[in-house]
């Protein structure tokens, strides 16, 4: 009887240390958008599993140049989630991005930065990657996006 | 003499041991994320991320477009370094002018710039008019050079903090874009980068 008393206190801590956060947003968008169709390729079950890719928008700006922005969620909520999330030490979760740029014939354009961006995702928020391409001839991109063991406590 | 050679080959082993310790070098991606961090400078990787977040920034705001179809002019003014540190604040400067170079919206003048020209040559070269040992047709005149339209400047400033043994750094990252016709700046952006780190019970 005593080990279930523990049991549950131990269960009502964990439910008390989530750190998850909750979002509100409004439900009609008059967006001026274009979806992006993508093609995926995963290789990190775990971080394909933990970051979910909610959309890929694109939108011309003034001057010809290509501004983009991937929306991913951290989808390891709820308690077992954060229980192995807590036990692994990625909660919350780090993570690296950076985007490339190709010229319409699939060609990499070298860009002066193109640099591992750190971020760090919390449970249940959802995070806008954005980039804007280096130049007009851009007109394609590939984001990748890494666990950043270097950032993990 | 016997005590004598117990230390020295203790002395000997205990230096073999600590060089054994180490790790030898190797060369890392310096667009990776394998980089030290340190808390209180400035990495290389928050030189890298302060440049990209400013560029797409600056790129994003279309400041840089004019309706004549001409370039603008851009001369690199003074990044003010309020840290404690002593960086070369051309790290920065130097990926953003590239990469407003590589857009092909923006000309750089190494002519003229805050820390005095980039190139001197631009000048020199015009002093050659009073040497009677070049062709004076084929040395560059005076008032053909381009003034810039534009200038970037900005400033780093650090705030350190500590509790306990846990140290904090913040650095703001400020630039800006300045119309040198009216003075006014153009666009403005920041770029935050705080790092925490815990000093050891031994050392520093």
């Amino acid at each position: 009887m005593q080990k279930i008393y523990i049991i549950t206190l131990i269960c009502l801590l964990l439910f008390g240390c989530q750190a998850t956060v909750n979002t509100v947003e409004n439900e009609q968008k008059n967006r001026q958008l274009e979806v992006v169709d993508t093609s995926r390729v995963s290789t990190d079950a775990f971080l394909k599993k933990r970051l979910e890719i909610v959309s890929v928008d694109k939108r011309e700006l003034d001057g010809g140049l290509l501004k983009v922005q991937v929306t991913a969620r951290n989808v390891r909520t709820g308690f077992w989630a954060q229980l192995v999330s807590w036990f692994m030490g990625d909660s919350p979760y780090q993570i690296a991005y950076r985007f490339a740029w190709l010229d319409i014939n699939g060609m990499q354009v070298d860009t002066a930065t193109s640099t591992w961006i750190p971020i760090t995702v919390i449970p249940g928020d959802s995070i806008r990657l954005k980039a804007v391409s280096p130049n007009p001839r851009c007109k394609y991109f590939t984001l990748s996006i890494r666990e950043n063991e270097a950032a993990r406590s | 003499m016997n005590k004598k050679n117990i230390s020295l080959i203790g002395i000997i082993s205990t230096a073999f041991f600590l060089a054994a310790c180490g790790t030898s070098p190797a060369r890392i991606d310096a667009t990776g994320n394998e980089g030290l961090v340190t808390v209180d400078e400035v990495d290389f990787k928050d030189w890298q991320i302060a440049a990209e977040k400013g560029i797409n920034s600056l790129l994003e705001s279309g400041v840089l477009n004019r309706s004549d179809g001409r370039k603008t002019i851009l001369m690199i003014s003074t990044v003010k370094n309020a840290t404690t540190q002593h960086i070369n604040t051309r790290i920065l400067t130097d990926k953003i002018r590239q990469a407003l170079l590589r857009s092909g919206k923006v000309l750089t003048t190494t002519a003229v710039g805050g820390n005095g020209p980039d190139d001197a040559a631009s000048k020199q070269v015009r002093r050659l008019e009073e040497d009677d040992m070049f062709n004076q047709t084929t040395v560059q005149k005076r008032g053909t050079a381009i003034a810039p339209d534009m200038s970037l400047s900005g400033e780093i400033v650090q705030q350190t903090s500590s509790q306990g043994r846990m140290r904090e750094s913040y650095f703001f990252f400020h630039m800006a874009l300045t119309d040198l016709i009216t003075g006014l700046a153009v666009w403005e952006d920041n770029v935050e980068i705080a790092k925490q780190g815990k000093k050891p019970l031994l050392g520093w």
